[in-house]
């Protein structure tokens, strides 16, 4: 589905990532692990081309899409949505035209098809009676959830997630793990989570990668990664128990 | 010589990003309602600060001018001296300052915000141009509002003048009035009109472009205001000196002519 080949992105002088190869499988839930700075991020914004790695190559459906221009990648998105770890929803449009932002610019739909669309993506993330209100006048949580609703809208076959539960509350944060894990598994998509969260990755990823200083030090399925012994996931499943 | 070379590459981005701006606006322009919303709103913010600023503009010229031509017993002259003085050159500038504090302050702020919580990102992952859909209604709102706000300001200045003249330096209205279109001949009105649309495409390119590039969080939406408020007025004073020296040139060019 994903496949990442010795990939290098640098800002000036500091090499962020450096040569990774990593390979998603469909329908796969990654959980992508690693301290602040190590490039979790950077991986998922070069995913979408929001970003241009210095060398290496990304696939996409078996297309390389390294190189594509910001036309070419328009395809793209609408195939990987990705949900930014602000809610980066647009303050001057309701929830409803947030929401319809994306179907609006990718496809020609009657409204009415794209209000249904709008409403079950809502639906999805277990929200109602907010269609008409503006982003501030909702809570933090909401926000993410209506900002997981517009990627979720254009039924991308790649759900990307940047931090998804940074900023929220410990009940809101496990409401919206449970989101990521139904709404892979109702909608088939293949998901890639940048977190640093490995009590919740052991919970609901198939597989965890573990980054530290841009390169890959780990990776596995939960099981394998509670027998690793390398230092950094030792320390995150310390810190993963201590929260048992 | 480290900071010329930065100053020739933040120069070069700006005029890049002119350029992308103008392309934007020649391949894929933007729907006419968020313009007319641009301008309605840069209008209403903006107006009440231009319109002070225009009156007293022409208050300070008009005094200061009182107390140089009654030296010299050309007090009929006063009038058209302090109109032409304002509409040429110190009311587009004061003006236009204001403007960059206001509009261009908010503007870069507003668009920095949207970078920093990745709203311009997502803007691009939901398939959509950021130039074309947040920058352009901006940068054709903020020059064609700053372009009505300068004009009217400088109507302002003119009425401010005349009226503080009136009410405080015991100027006699009618000869305050009769030689102001002896001395702001077409020329004059000219070269202030091309001096308000030069400073609010300055602004409008400097503040959409701080915006757009701003990065770290807080504090760089912070460095961005400051960035747009001082790089408006630095280049604003620049074009000042460039216009008025091209103009010069021009008329006296068609005075030899």
């Amino acid at each position: 589905m994903i496949q990442y080949k010795k990939l290098i992105k640098s800002f000036g002088t500091r090499t962020i990532l450096k040569g990774i190869d990593l390979h998603i499988k469909a329908g796969e839930i990654v959980f992508i692990l690693g301290t602040s700075g190590t490039g979790k991020s950077v991986l998922l914004k070069n995913t979408v081309g929001l970003m241009k790695p210095d060398s290496g190559e990304i696939w996409i459906d078996d297309e390389n899409v390294t190189d594509f221009t910001e036309q070419e990648f328009l395809p793209v998105r609408k195939k990987c949505g990705m949900v930014f770890q602000h809610p980066a929803l647009f303050d001057s449009l309701s929830i409803y035209e947030n929401i319809a932002f994306g179907l609006r610019k990718h496809f020609s739909l009657p409204e009415s098809e794209i209000k249904e669309r709008v409403e079950q993506a809502l639906s999805l993330v277990n929200l109602e009676n907010v269609l008409a209100k503006r982003p501030g006048e909702i809570s933090y949580g909401m926000q993410k959830r209506v900002s997981l609703a517009r990627t979720v809208v254009l039924r991308p076959k790649v759900l990307l997630f940047d931090e998804p539960t940074t900023g929220l509350d410990p009940v809101t944060t496990n409401s919206v793990n449970s989101l990521i894990q139904n709404l892979s598994r109702k909608l088939n998509t293949t998901s890639m989570v940048v977190s640093h969260d490995m009590h919740c990755a052991l919970k609901i990823a198939d597989r965890i990668v573990v980054l530290d200083q841009g390169q890959i030090v780990e990776q596995g399925t939960p099981q394998e990664l509670l027998r690793s012994q390398v230092p950094l996931v030792r320390d995150f499943l310390a810190e993963a128990r201590d929260l048992l | 010589m480290k900071s010329g070379v930065l100053f020739v590459n933040r120069l070069g981005e700006i005029l890049l990003f002119l350029g992308e701006v103008l392309k934007t606006l020649w391949k894929r322009p933007c729907k006419l309602e968020l313009v007319l919303e641009q301008v309605w709103h840069v209008t209403i913010q903006s107006f009440p600060t231009t319109a002070m600023a225009g009156f007293f503009v022409g208050g300070i010229m008009t005094v200061q001018f009182a107390m140089l031509v009654s030296e010299f017993g050309a007090s009929a002259y006063l009038g058209g001296l302090a109109t032409s003085a304002t509409i040429r050159e110190i009311g587009p500038m004061l003006i236009a300052f204001m403007l960059s504090g206001k509009v261009g302050a908010f503007t870069s702020a507003e668009l920095g915000t949207m970078k920093v919580t990745e709203q311009i990102d997502a803007i691009r992952c939901l398939g959509a141009d950021p130039i074309q859909e947040i920058i352009l209604p901006r940068f054709l709102g903020i020059i064609i509002s700053s372009f009505f706000l300068l004009t009217g300001g400088l109507m302002l200045s003119v009425i401010g003048g005349s009226t503080l003249g009136i009410l405080f330096a015991g100027i006699n209205p009618q000869e305050y009035v009769r030689h102001i279109p002896t001395i702001l001949g077409f020329p004059s009105l000219m070269s202030g009109l091309v001096k308000c649309m030069s400073y609010a495409l300055v602004l409008a390119t400097i503040c959409t472009f701080m915006g757009y590039f701003t990065t770290g969080g807080a504090k760089g939406v912070g460095r961005s205001v400051v960035n747009t408020s001082v790089l408006t007025m630095v280049t604003i004073v620049v074009f000042d000196w460039g216009t008025s020296f091209l103009g010069q040139l021009l008329m006296s060019w068609f005075a030899v002519g």
